[in-house]
């Protein structure tokens, strides 16, 4: 299996190409663009019920994944995220698990398993999602964000990344969330909480947060009168 | 210090490379990522001298102006250090040497410039009211030849040059060389036909100089997106 990411940065696309029959994808439900006609879709609740319906309302995955199945070699599969913005690839090792922002998730080799993961109490105040979704095993692994997506390898002195431009970070880091600049930038700097990662590993971010264009083109909505 | 800008046009962002001590003035909220050995602190940026009545008084003009009341300094502690700085809505950014002679910028436009340049909020009274830009621009100035701001535009950034009279869009302005003169007015003639071209107001230049331009509106594009959203309570 091989992979290449098409219309980088701004419309990023994943195009999967099968070497082999009985090769897998598993993609999040209408991740889909468009796929040759030897691959078999399925569709089903991975690793069952319950464990598909935690993950949806803790890691903001959907209930139903995709399975797709090349029955010939050389076919081809592509996917994307629905925002406009990055999509990130990572071959997992079989070491180092990845964490990933609620929602960030796009697809992934079989091979891959993900759970819920508790944030800790510290997810509560950051703005990120308390859960973040974990992924562990082999084989590529992908990820999306609105905006693109910046790598930064965190080193012994850390890093720094405003709560809400987290997309995904390797196991090996950790992170709590503080605000910056003290007292008087609780409330005057507009740079709200962050997450002081330490460890060793890649934090990724996202250059752009979907939190603030909601914020810009919620005054242009239509007013409704109440009992008008 | 070293700026270079990646993800353009669309999501691009700024990353601010700081040698050891170095700073960078950053509006508020624009800060993505950066690194441990760097420092902020929040203030309102009164003129030197202007005390705590000043630097009020900048405050109240830039939320006046639709910018945020304070400014972040980012400072470089003990080493290099660096800073990821972006703008809230989608487009490009732009890196520019201001000049002796000064630069204009739109109150939303401003991203970060170098502790060097001083920025000032001016109310541009009646005329700037209909601009769709609010009432206030920004000025820049320094005395220091090496001194950088960034802006930020919605869309792509185009530069024009003008050399003695253009017609630029209020909604499509993002900065311009302080040499210029400009005036709010109509863009055809009459009010009527104005008003009935959907051009709304325009800002005639005049002088030489150079003129920045956004590619996009973000109010046209606010209530094109906007306006098939679902109400909500008045």
């Amino acid at each position: 299996m091989r992979y290449d990411l098409l219309e980088k940065p701004d419309f990023s696309m994943v195009q999967v190409t099968f070497d082999a029959p009985g090769e897998q994808m598993i993609c999040e439900s209408a991740a889909m663009v468009a796929r040759d006609s030897a691959i078999e879709m399925k569709t089903s609740m991975q690793g069952g019920m319950m464990a598909a319906l935690k993950r949806k309302a803790l890691g903001g995955e959907s209930v139903l994944q995709n399975t797709f199945t090349a029955s010939a070699p050389g076919q081809r599969l592509f996917f994307a995220p629905g925002p406009e913005g990055d999509v990130e690839a990572v071959n997992m090792d079989g070491y180092t698990p990845i964490m990933m922002q609620s929602g960030a998730y796009l697809g992934a080799a079989p091979t891959v398993t993900l759970d819920t993961s508790f944030g800790g109490a510290k997810g509560f105040f950051s703005g990120a999602g308390v859960f973040l979704l974990k992924a562990t095993g082999t084989g590529p692994l992908f990820f999306a964000s609105y905006g693109g997506i910046h790598p930064v390898d965190v080193g012994p002195a850390g890093y720094i990344c405003d709560t809400g431009h987290v997309v995904a970070f390797t196991g090996g880091l950790t992170y709590n969330v503080t605000r910056l600049g003290g007292l008087r930038g609780l409330f005057a700097s507009g740079e709200g909480l962050v997450c002081n990662f330490t460890g060793q590993g890649r934090l990724w971010m996202s250059t752009r947060n979907s939190a603030s264009l909601v914020a810009f083109l919620n005054p242009f909505r239509p007013v409704k009168r109440s009992n008008g | 210090m070293q700026i270079d800008i990646g993800y353009r046009p669309a999501h691009s962002m700024a990353k601010i490379s700081l040698n050891p001590g170095e700073q960078i003035l950053a509006e508020s909220g624009a800060m993505v990522g950066m690194s441990t050995n760097v420092s902020m602190t929040t203030g309102m940026q009164s003129k030197p001298g202007g005390g705590l009545l000043g630097g009020l008084m900048a405050g109240l003009k830039r939320a006046l102006a639709g910018e945020s009341w304070f400014r972040n300094t980012f400072t470089a502690n003990g080493g290099p250090g660096e800073v990821l700085l972006a703008h809230a809505m989608c487009g490009d950014m732009q890196v520019v040497q201001v000049p002796a002679t000064g630069l204009h910028l739109t109150s939303s436009s401003f991203i970060a410039s170098t502790p060097s340049v001083n920025i000032e909020t001016k109310l541009q009274g009646f005329k700037g009211f209909f601009s769709g830009e609010g009432a206030f621009v920004m000025q820049a100035n320094t005395q220091d030849p090496n001194s950088q701001l960034i802006f930020g535009a919605f869309g792509g950034v185009t530069e024009l040059v003008c050399d003695g009279n253009l017609v630029i869009d209020t909604g499509h302005l993002v900065a311009w060389d302080s040499t210029l003169t400009y005036k709010i007015g109509k863009s055809g003639g009459g009010w009527i036909a104005s008003f009935l071209s959907g051009e709304g107001l325009v800002c005639h230049f005049q002088g030489q100089g150079r003129i920045w331009i956004q590619s996009r509106n973000p109010v046209a594009y606010g209530q094109y997106v906007g306006g098939q959203l679902p109400p909500r309570k008045g």
